[in-house]
């Protein structure tokens, strides 16, 4: 799903900072992955080439089997759109819109028709036990709340593939544990997902989790998460 | 997309663009009021008059000295009325002040023995009464038109003038008219027949002589008509020609013709006003654009992350920028053009009652109006254009991170 080959990136400031090394990276299709790393790794600029949000400098990206390379911004919208769901953690949601709204935003541009991109968001808040928010506006949600709709945005295209960047930075833990939950049963419907993080307690719910260090792939641990008691806190 | 989402930001961009459309529709009102005015007041005085004044000369002339006075003669009236060049009829004027009695009662006046063309040319308004005529002048006829604020002073509430004797320098003329004076001079005025007043103040001198001409329309046949005066006029006088200050000649086409001028100079100092009216509502309107289009970097960071194109962005900017500026535009122009017809026709109704007044009514020119929106239309939209394309130039993560 995801194939990295030697990937450079350089921030050319005041500065010039080498921030990805040389990564080589490979995850497989209905994986779940966790990339870890100190701030500074080189973690969130890895996230962002994988979500086509910024581009890199030398290497190759294959994402489902195609070269992502100089892309025209209108290529990189559609690919985004198409075959990523992006869950952040600051939700990012669009504060003059409700819930509904958000969610079907990303329909709006693969040019569904309204009707039809309303039924599908509420489809997938029921999805998320949020039918009865669906009117509601961001500010009047709690971060469990926003971050499910948020959830719900990302898989209402049926993505290939799940960036998630820190999905439970702005939570507590019970609401950490129950959003690490839905991400663990989408993944499980077949959903290749990537979550980028820095506690060991989201990273241990994954399957894979690799280890950034100043710029490269410091080793990649195989962990298996059904050793551990889901209903434990992750903080 | 967002119109609602900040209603006071909308409410302030519209109020810059209302404000500046506003603004300029009032000023053009007025100005054109103004102009429509002056126009009106010149239409009166259809006929071209000419007026020429007696000076004193500056140059040596065929033995004659300088500083020579020329006065007109009964002589010069005959050469206008006989033999110069397109004259219609000629008014000329004596002056005589004196007191005017009746009864117990007694007001300065400033009296004016005149043909009866000076009527019209002066646009003599008759209150009550009739004017002087053909006959009165040929009969040499002791008839006064006297002007209101004589007819205040001399009369009583309830009694009418016409028909009554007011005595003059001791004589007594019969009153046959009443008309409206000049507001600003002191004292009463009165109109006898020139004949009259030449002969019972035995006249020959006139430092000006009144004439309307037939027959000269453009600028070029007046200049020609004037060299052809001062010539004629020069040889009936004996002094150079080319003596300026001789005899002085004016009219009223020339005088129209430089207050046209000085109009055309009022009209340009209204258009410059009325464009930095225009231009500070466009810097308004920008100015708020971009802050608008900068508040929303993070939404257009998120939308490009969820795979909106910069076309769609773009777009949607733009036609929020259209409906904010069209909308608002139209209730300033809509504003402006009520705001010029009401106060328009409270003057009218003011100016109804004292024609003495320039009438200044304000209109608007609808094709002007339009036009000005429209540009101010067409600068919201690239003011909100502009910094859009920055934005959704900026990559998405930078955008969503942005502040």
């Amino acid at each position: 799903m995801i194939r990295l080959e030697n990937i450079n990136k350089t921030y050319f400031g005041a500065q010039p900072l080498h921030v990805l090394k040389g990564i080589n990276l490979h995850v497989e299709e209905g994986e779940m992955v966790s990339i870890m790393g100190a701030s500074g790794s080189g973690k969130s600029t890895l996230l962002n080439i994988l979500g086509i949000l910024d581009n890199y400098d030398t290497g190759d990206y294959y994402l489902n089997g195609k070269l992502v390379k100089d892309l025209s911004e209108n290529e990189a919208a559609d690919m985004r759109n198409r075959t990523i769901g992006f869950i952040f953690q600051s939700f990012n949601l669009i504060p003059f819109k409700t819930a509904m709204e958000n969610v079907a935003l990303p329909l709006y541009y693969q040019n569904v028709s309204r009707k039809k991109r309303n039924n599908l968001a509420l489809e997938y808040l029921e999805r998320f036990g949020l039918r009865e928010w669906a009117d509601h506006y961001p500010n009047e949600l709690s971060g469990g709340q926003k971050q499910r709709v948020s959830m719900a945005r990302a898989l209402v295209t049926q993505p290939k593939i799940i960036l998630a960047d820190e999905p439970t930075g702005a939570l507590d833990s019970k609401t950490s544990a129950e959003v690490m939950q839905i991400l663990r049963e989408v993944n499980q419907s077949g959903i290749t997902m990537v979550i980028v993080t820095h506690e060991k307690g989201i990273a241990l719910r994954t399957n894979k989790i690799i280890h950034l260090k100043d710029g490269v792939i410091e080793n990649i641990e195989i962990n298996n998460p059904d050793l551990i008691d889901f209903n434990t806190e992750i903080k | 997309m967002a119109l609602s989402r900040n209603k006071l930001r909308t409410f302030l961009t519209g109020f810059a663009i209302s404000w500046g459309i506003f603004i300029l529709i009032v000023l053009l009102a007025a100005g054109n009021g103004i102009m429509n005015g002056i126009s009106e007041e010149f239409s009166d005085q259809s006929k071209n008059t000419y007026m020429i004044f007696g000076g004193e000369t500056s140059k040596p002339f065929k033995g004659h000295g300088i500083n020579r006075d020329i006065w007109f003669t009964d002589k010069d009236i005959r050469f206008l009325e006989n033999e110069a060049q397109h004259v219609d009829q000629v008014s000329p004027t004596i002056n005589s002040n004196g007191f005017a009695y009746f009864g117990d009662k007694s007001c300065s006046v400033n009296m004016r023995g005149v043909r009866p063309v000076f009527q019209s040319i002066s646009n003599v308004d008759l209150i009550e009464g009739r004017l002087l005529n053909e006959r009165d002048e040929k009969q040499s006829e002791k008839v006064a038109l006297i002007d209101d604020a004589l007819e205040k002073h001399l009369f009583d509430n309830g009694i009418s003038p016409i028909g009554q004797f007011i005595i003059v320098n001791g004589i007594a003329y019969k009153v046959i008219g009443v008309y409206e004076g000049d507001p600003n001079s002191s004292g009463g005025g009165a109109l006898v027949p020139f004949s009259t007043l030449k002969k019972i103040t035995n006249q020959s001198h006139y430092w000006m002589l009144r004439f309307t001409v037939k027959g000269l329309e453009t600028k070029e046949d007046n200049e020609a008509y004037t060299e052809y005066l001062r010539t004629q006029l020069a040889h009936l006088h004996e002094f150079d020609p080319n003596d300026m200050s001789a005899v002085y000649i004016r009219s009223t086409q020339e005088e129209y013709l430089q207050t046209m001028k000085i109009f055309n100079t009022f009209e340009l100092f209204i258009w410059i006003i009325g464009f930095a009216m225009l231009a500070s509502g466009i810097v308004g309107v920008s100015n708020i654009m971009r802050i608008t289009v900068k508040e929303r970097t993070n939404e257009i960071g998120i939308r490009k992350a969820l795979g909106a194109k910069s076309r769609s962005i773009l777009a949607s900017i733009v036609t929020e920028s259209m409906i904010i500026t069209t909308i608002f535009g139209y209730i300033g122009m809509w504003l402006g053009m009520v705001v010029a017809e009401v106060s328009g026709n409270i003057l009218k109704t003011i100016q109804e009652g004292n024609s003495v007044t320039l009438n200044i009514v304000p209109s608007i020119d609808i094709r002007i109006v339009i036009m000005a929106t429209a540009l101010l239309i067409v600068c919201g939209v690239l003011a909100g254009f502009f910094p859009a394309r920055n934005a959704v130039r900026i990559k998405p993560i930078e955008a969503m991170n942005y502040r």
